[in-house]
C-alpha cells in the first residue's frame, strides 16, 4: 500500500467536506475517485498534498506519516499533483517551467535542463519549450501540468480533472499518455468524472458522496453498484429502475 | 511588449549594441573622479549609492514580489552600526561595514520568519513598523547619540568613498545578476513571485527561500549606509533612518523597472537628475515629495513596468524569450 | 490604586476614538482587500481642514465635523475609479499595486502638507478645550470624554448601517464573496465607492476630532497609521467587530507603558505586540481574519 488515509475528517466552519474517508492505493496501481460535485475530491487531494491539514485523521505514504506536513515537503517525498486549472508559471517559458520542479532532484541549472527538455519530450511539448507559457494552448498548458508533477519524480501522482475542457480527440491522446506512465513504479490517483476515462484508465475506484466514501471496487462492480447510481442520479432514478 | 521570437539578426545587432554601451558605460565609471569636478564626484557618489539602494529594493520586491515599505531601515541600522563600532569600539572601517551588513540581514531574518509566510500586506505592515520604531529607538537611545546624532572621524577623500561605493554598488548588481537572474536561486523567486502556492507544489521551500533573499536584500544596504556614515561624517535618526529613505528607493525601482536588472540603476539616475533640478529651481524643500508620491501614483497608473517596460520594445532591453530563442541559434 | 483607575480611563477613553478608524480602515480592506497607506494621512488632512475651517470661517471645530465628513466622502468617492483601475489591473500583482498606490498617495498627502504649512504644531481650540469632568480623585479631560463617546457612536450607527440596512448587507455580501455578490445582482463598483467615500469622510472627521484633542501637524499621520496597522491586525484583516475590543486593548497599552514604563516606549510595546500576534495568530486574537 503506497497511500492509506485513515478516518480523513476536514471541515470548513461548518460544511464538513471530507467525512471519515479512509483509503488505501495499492502501488503501481492507478485508482480512480468519482463523485458528484462538491463531494470532496479535490480537497481529499488537497490534504494528500499538505495543502491545509485535515481537521482529524492521518495519511500514510509508503508507511510514514505525512499528515501535517508542508507542501514542498510532501512533494519531496515523492508526490506530485496537478491541477484542475492549470497554473504555470506566467512569466516563464514551458522549459523553464518544468525546471522549476526539477530543482529538487539535480545539483545544478545545466542537469535541470536537461531533465526538463527529456520530460517535454516525453508529454509531447518539446516543440513549445521556449515559448513563454502565455502563448501556449489549454491542451498543452495541461501537458505543461503533467510535466511539472512529473519534473518532481513522484512515486504517487495526482491527477486532478485533467480531462476537462478537452475535446474528445484530445482526450484519446491524454489517456494514451497517461496509459504510457504506469510503468510499475508510478502510482496513479485520478480524479475524474467522464466515466469513459474512469473506466479505461483504473484498476479500482472510489466514489465519493458529501465527502464519505459510498463505494469501492473495481470499475464495472462500481457502475452497477445501486448507492453510485443513487448518488448520481437521485433517488426517484434509481427507484424507477 | 511583443512575444514574439525576433528576428536573429536584429537580436545580434542588438547584443552588440548593448555589449558595447555596457563597456561604455563601465569605463566611464571607473574614470569619473578624474573627469568631473568634485561637486560632481559628491552627486556621481551619491547616484551610485541609490543605484545600489534601489536595486536591493528591487530584490525583495520585484524578484521576490513583496513589498517592504520599511527597507531604508536598514540603510539607516548600517549606518549607525558602522558609526558605532567605530567611534565606540574603535573597529577599522571595513569590519564596521561587514558588521553593519550582517546586522541588517540578521533584522530582516528576525523580522521575514513571521511576516513572510503571510499574505503581502502584513509583511508591508510589520516591515514599515519596523522601520518607523527602529528610527524611534535611535532617538531614544544614549548609545547612538539620541536626537543629537553621531559623529564619525573625518576623512577628505572624495574619490575613495566613489570607488568604495561603486564596489558595492557593483557587488549588489552582480550578485543581483549571478543569483537571481541566472541561478536556480532566481528561479525560485520568480517562480514564487508568480504563483506560490504552485511553487510549493513542485517542491520549492517558499519560506526558506523567501527569508533568504530578504536577507540578501537587507545586507547591501547596511554596508552602503556604513559606507554613507563614514562619507558624510554625521548621521542622525533624521537624515538616515527616516521614512524618505525608503520612498526614494521605491520610486526609483518603480519608476526605472520593477523586477528588471537595470531598472533601478536607470531609476536611481533619472530621480537624483529630477531631484537636483528641483533643488536649484526651488530649493531644498519637501515639495520633492510631492514629486516622489506623484510619481509612484503615477507609475503604477501608467507605465508599471518602469521605463525599462517602456524601452523594451527598442531593443535595448531584449525580453526573455527572444534572448533564449538568440542563444539557441547562436549556440552559447 | 487611583494612578491605576486613572490610567485605566485614559486607555479607555483613547481606544473609543481609534476604533472608528479602525472600523474604517478593516471595512476598507474587507470589501476591496486593499490596505489604504495612507490612512494617517486622511486623519491629518482631516485635522488641517478643521483648522483652517475655524480659522477661517470661525465657529467651533465640532460644528465643522459633519462638514468635513462631506467634503472627504466626495474625495473618496473621486479617488475610487482611480483605486479600482489600480487594482484591477492584469498587471504586475494587483495587491501589490494597490499597496504602493497608496503608499505613494500618502507620500504625497504628507509632502503636500509639509510644503503648504511647514513643520510648524497648530492647535484647534473648541468650547471643550480645558473642560475637565472630576469624578471623585479622577480627572478627566471634557475633550477627552467627548472624543470617546464620538467614535462609540459614529461606530454605532456605521454598525447599524452595515448590519440593519438593506444596503448594509449588500456591502457585507460583498466582503465575504465578491463574485457572487455580483451575480446575485450587487453593483460591486459602486459597493466599493461607496465603501471607499464613507471611510475617508468618518476618518477624516476622525482627524478634525483628533486634531482639537491633540493637535495638527504636517507628519502626524505615521502615528495614526500605526495605531490602525495595529487594530487590524490585533482584530484580524477585515473583521469589523473584531475592531472594537482591539482599538480598546490598543488604548490600554498606550495608556499603560506612557504612565507605568514612559511614553517613548509606546510605539515599542505596540509594536513588539504586533509581531507577536503576526508570530502566534496571524488571524488576529480572534481567528477571524483574512
Amino acid at each position: 500500500m503506497i497511500l492509506q488515509s485513515h478516518d480523513l475528517v476536514k471541515s470548513f466552519g461548518g460544511v464538513t467536506a471530507v467525512d471519515h474517508l479512509s483509503l488505501e492505493v495499492e502501488k503501481g496501481s492507478v485508482f480512480g475517485i468519482i463523485g458528484p460535485n462538491g463531494s470532496g475530491k479535490t480537497t481529499f487531494f488537497n490534504l494528500i498534498n499538505g495543502v491545509y491539514p485535515p481537521t482529524s485523521g492521518t495519511i500514510t505514504f509508503n508507511g510514514r506519516n505525512i499528515t501535517g506536513l508542508r507542501p514542498h515537503q510532501i512533494a519531496e517525498l515523492g508526490i506530485g499533483r496537478t491541477y484542475q486549472v492549470p497554473a504555470p508559471f506566467s512569466k516563464m517559458t514551458v522549459l523553464e517551467n518544468v525546471m522549476v520542479s526539477t530543482f529538487m532532484r539535480t545539483s545544478s541549472l545545466r542537469e535541470s535542463r536537461k531533465v526538463a527538455w527529456e520530460i517535454l519530450e516525453r508529454v509531447g511539448l518539446d516543440e513549445k519549450g521556449d515559448t513563454l507559457v502565455a502563448n501556449v494552448t489549454l491542451e498543452d498548458r495541461k501537458r505543461l501540468e503533467l510535466a511539472r508533477a512529473l519534473g518532481t519524480r513522484p512515486h504517487l501522482l495526482l491527477l486532478d480533472e485533467v480531462m476537462a475542457g478537452l475535446t474528445p480527440s484530445e482526450i484519446n491522446e491524454a489517456i494514451e499518455l497517461i496509459r504510457s506512465l504506469r510503468t510499475g513504479e508510478l502510482t496513479i490517483i485520478v480524479v475524474e468524472h467522464i466515466m469513459a476515462v474512469i473506466l479505461s484508465l483504473c484498476d479500482r475506484i472510489a466514489v465519493l458522496d458529501y465527502g464519505e466514501k459510498i463505494a469501492e471496487d473495481v470499475p464495472d462492480k462500481v457502475v452497477n453498484n445501486p448507492n453510485v447510481i443513487k448518488a448520481y442520479l437521485g433517488e426517484r432514478y434509481s427507484a424507477r429502475n | 511588449m511583443e512575444l514574439q521570437a525576433a528576428n536573429p539578426k536584429t537580436l545580434r545587432s542588438s547584443l552588440v549594441w548593448r555589449l558595447t554601451v555596457f563597456i561604455l558605460l563601465l569605463v566611464i565609471c571607473f574614470i569619473f573622479p578624474w573627469i568631473v569636478s568634485p561637486l560632481w564626484l559628491r552627486i556621481g557618489t551619491e547616484v551610485v549609492m541609490w543605484a545600489g539602494l534601489a536595486q536591493s529594493f528591487n530584490i525583495i520586491c520585484g524578484y521576490t514580489g513583496r513589498l517592504d515599505f520599511g527597507h531604508g531601515a536598514f540603510f539607516g541600522i548600517g549606518a549607525y552600526v558602522t558609526g558605532m563600532t567605530m567611534t565606540l569600539l574603535g573597529w577599522p572601517f571595513g569590519l564596521g561595514l561587514l558588521v553593519s551588513g550582517i546586522v541588517s540581514a540578521l533584522l530582516a531574518l528576525a523580522i521575514g520568519y513571521p511576516t513572510l509566510r503571510l499574505r503581502g500586506a502584513y509583511f508591508a505592515i510589520a516591515t514599515w513598523s519596523m522601520g518607523e520604531l527602529i528610527r524611534q529607538i535611535a532617538t531614544i537611545l544614549d548609545i547612538t547619540g539620541g536626537a543629537f546624532g553621531l559623529q564619525l572621524p573625518a576623512v577628505l577623500n572624495l574619490p575613495y568613498f566613489y570607488y568604495i561605493m561603486l564596489l558595492v554598488t557593483g557587488l549588489t548588481y552582480l550578485t543581483t545578476y549571478l543569483l537571481v537572474e541566472k541561478a536556480r536561486f532566481g528561479y525560485k523567486l520568480l517562480a514564487i513571485r508568480e504563483d506560490e502556492d504552485a511553487a510549493e507544489m513542485v517542491g520549492v521551500n517558499t519560506a526558506s527561500t523567501k527569508n533568504w533573499a530578504f536577507a540578501l536584500s537587507a545586507f547591501f544596504p547596511g554596508v552602503l549606509g556604513g559606507i554613507y556614515a563614514y562619507w558624510v561624517t554625521y548621521i542622525h535618526p533624521d537624515s538616515v533612518l527616516g521614512g524618505q529613505i525608503t520612498d526614494v528607493m521605491c520610486v526609483m525601482a518603480f519608476l526605472g523597472g520593477i523586477g528588471s536588472l537595470w531598472g533601478p540603476f536607470l531609476g536611481a539616475i533619472v530621480v537624483q537628475l529630477i531631484q537636483r533640478v528641483l533643488w536649484v529651481v526651488w530649493g531644498e524643500g519637501t515639495f520633492y515629495l510631492v514629486i516622489i508620491g506623484v510619481t509612484i501614483c503615477a507609475v503604477i497608473l501608467f507605465i508599471p513596468n518602469g521605463l525599462v517596460g517602456l524601452l523594451e520594445g527598442t531593443g535595448l532591453f531584449s525580453p526573455r524569450e527572444s534572448v533564449n530563442e538568440l542563444r539557441k541559434k547562436i549556440k552559447w | 490604586m487611583e494612578l491605576l483607575l486613572q490610567t485605566f480611563i485614559d486607555g479607555l477613553l483613547m481606544g473609543g476614538l481609534i476604533i472608528i478608524i479602525g472600523v474604517g480602515f478593516s471595512l476598507c480592506f474587507g470589501v476591496m482587500h486593499i490596505v489604504d497607506f495612507a490612512v494617517g494621512e486622511w486623519v491629518m488632512l482631516g485635522a488641517y481642514t478643521g483648522w483652517l475651517m475655524v480659522r477661517y470661517f470661525g465657529h467651533d471645530a465640532m460644528f465643522y465635523l459633519p462638514v468635513i465628513f462631506i467634503i472627504f466622502s466626495a474625495l473618496g468617492w473621486v479617488i475610487y475609479p482611480v483605486i479600482l483601475q489600480v487594482v484591477s489591473g492584469k498587471r504586475f500583482n494587483p495587491a501589490i499595486m494597490g499597496l504602493i498606490f497608496t503608499f505613494g498617495l500618502s507620500i504625497t498627502m504628507k509632502g503636500g502638507a509639509l510644503t503648504v504649512w511647514g513643520y510648524h504644531i497648530q492647535s484647534v481650540p473648541t468650547w471643550l478645550t480645558g473642560k475637565t469632568l472630576y469624578l471623585g480623585p479622577l480627572t478627566i479631560p471634557g475633550l477627552r470624554v467627548s472624543g470617546f463617546f464620538f467614535g462609540i457612536l459614529v461606530t454605532l450607527l456605521l454598525l447599524a448601517f452595515l448590519y440593519k440596512s438593506r444596503y448594509g448587507n449588500v456591502i457585507r455580501a460583498t466582503a465575504m464573496d465578491r463574485d457572487t455578490a455580483n451575480l446575485l445582482g450587487a453593483d460591486v463598483r459602486k459597493v466599493g465607492a461607496v465603501v471607499y467615500s464613507l471611510y475617508a469622510g468618518i476618518t477624516a472627521m476622525s482627524g478634525a476630532l483628533i486634531g482639537a484633542l491633540f493637535s495638527v501637524h504636517s507628519v502626524m499621520g505615521a502615528k495614526y497609521t500605526m495605531l490602525a496597522f495595529f487594530v487590524v491586525v490585533l482584530a484580524g484583516m477585515g473583521y469589523v467587530p473584531g475592531v472594537i475590543p482591539a482599538a480598546i486593548i490598543l488604548g490600554l497599552l498606550q495608556s499603560f507603558v506612557s504612565v507605568y514604563i514612559g511614553g517613548r516606549f509606546n510605539l515599542a510595546a505596540l509594536f513588539l505586540v504586533m509581531y507577536g500576534v503576526l508570530l502566534i495568530t496571524p488571524k488576529g486574537i480572534f481567528r477571524r481574519g483574512w
